[in-house]
């Protein structure tokens, strides 16, 4: 589980849709209602956010650090302080809706059915951001020019605008849905912005590192009731923490000229076969 | 959108939501939360709305006149 979340949460493909549905499919023993399910997701979030603050341990120290210069001064001077305050707005909307809606989002929708069938629709959004960036490329390219040659004319994660900050934010609480994945919507916003792809997905990196630590430290008070294996579930925090790690190392490289299709395409293949699967209780 | 106005505004606004965190982690507001008592999750969204909300008075405040093209590190 730890590895498989950890993998799941920073791939376009949704580490909740997967949680409900594998466990399902295999039949994995665990319950997802037992009291001790939630502080081991705690703990592999934890794991999650920790390989991303290792991997951006320097930008964040800039940013926090920029944070506080452009917040007592009132002003924002570069691209540093500029990327700490759009990274404020953007994580404001998610914080918003995911302590007043994430409970209740995720009661209703908790069953392996809807999240197959929200894996397929999570697929066709990446596919749908794919195509309207195809869109936005053939208006302004030069005939012949290659991917990487387009990519350069779309702008950096610190050039969006406040507005697209907030709105990705927000699109973050799409992810309460199992099977729509929290990094698709981000990267796809990011792209729908204007972004590189692979600026899309440090935003979105970037983005997702205090909501999935702050939503990890305030339910940190859970691993101490009783009867939680808190060792072995630490385990699994370390694991989920180095698949996060790798996940993001590739999909960092990836995304220099890699698109979210293939991932849009494995998401409604994986959603039709877990609804095929389900139906017919294999 | 510099003006005084706005940025008063803004800093009462960030008292309000400094004063809904403090009722809510002591669980004297109940407003959309699912359990009784304590609410450090909510606590803290109105903490970090609180801080969102004194930074934008801050920006929002006019300065005088600063050209920022003369301003060293530009």
């Amino acid at each position: 589980m730890g590895v498989l979340q950890g993998a799941t949460e920073l791939f376009p493909v949704s580490s909740l849709g997967h949680a409900v549905l594998i466990p399902s499919l295999l039949h994995w023993s665990f319950k997802q209602s037992d009291p001790s399910f939630l502080p081991f997701l705690v703990l592999l979030h934890l794991g999650t956010a920790t390989a991303l603050l290792i991997l951006y341990r320097h930008e964040w120290l800039a940013i926090i650090r920029g944070f506080f210069v452009a917040a007592v001064r009132g002003q924002i001077q570069n691209d540093t302080e500029r990327l700490a305050m759009l990274l404020l707005v953007g994580t404001i909307p998610a914080a918003v809706l995911g302590v007043f809606l994430e409970t209740r989002i995720r009661t209703l929708f908790a069953s392996p059915y809807e999240a197959a069938g929200l894996l397929v629709m999570n697929g066709v959004l990446m596919l749908g951001f794919e195509v309207l960036r195809r869109r936005a490329e053939r208006r302004g390219a030069a005939d012949g020019s290659s991917h990487a040659e387009q990519e350069e004319r779309f702008a950096q994660a610190e050039r969006i605008s406040f507005r697209a900050a907030a709105l990705v934010g927000a699109c973050q609480a799409l992810a309460f849905l199992p099977g729509i994945s929290r990094s698709g919507v981000t990267i796809g916003g990011g792209l729908l912005a204007g972004l590189r792809h692979q600026e899309a997905a440090r935003f979105s990196f970037l983005l997702a590192t205090p909501v999935i630590l702050g939503a990890g430290v305030v339910e940190v008070p859970q691993l101490f009731s009783s009867g939680v294996p808190v060792g072995e579930y630490a385990a699994g925090a370390v694991l989920s923490g180095i698949a996060a790690y790798a996940s993001a190392r590739f999909l960092l490289r990836y995304f220099r000229s890699g698109r979210l299709d293939p991932y849009g395409i494995y998401c409604i293949a994986a959603g039709l076969i877990s609804l095929a699967l389900l139906h017919f209780s294999l | 959108m510099k003006s005084t106005t706005t940025s008063i505004g803004l800093g009462v606004l960030g008292i309000v939501f400094l004063i809904v965190a403090v009722l809510y982690a002591l669980g004297l507001l109940q407003f959309l939360a699912s359990t009784s008592g304590p609410h450090y999750k909510h606590a803290i969204l109105f903490t970090v709305l609180a801080v969102a909300s004194f930074v934008a008075a801050n920006f929002a405040r006019p300065k005088g006149t600063i050209y920022v093209t003369d301003r060293p590190g530009r």
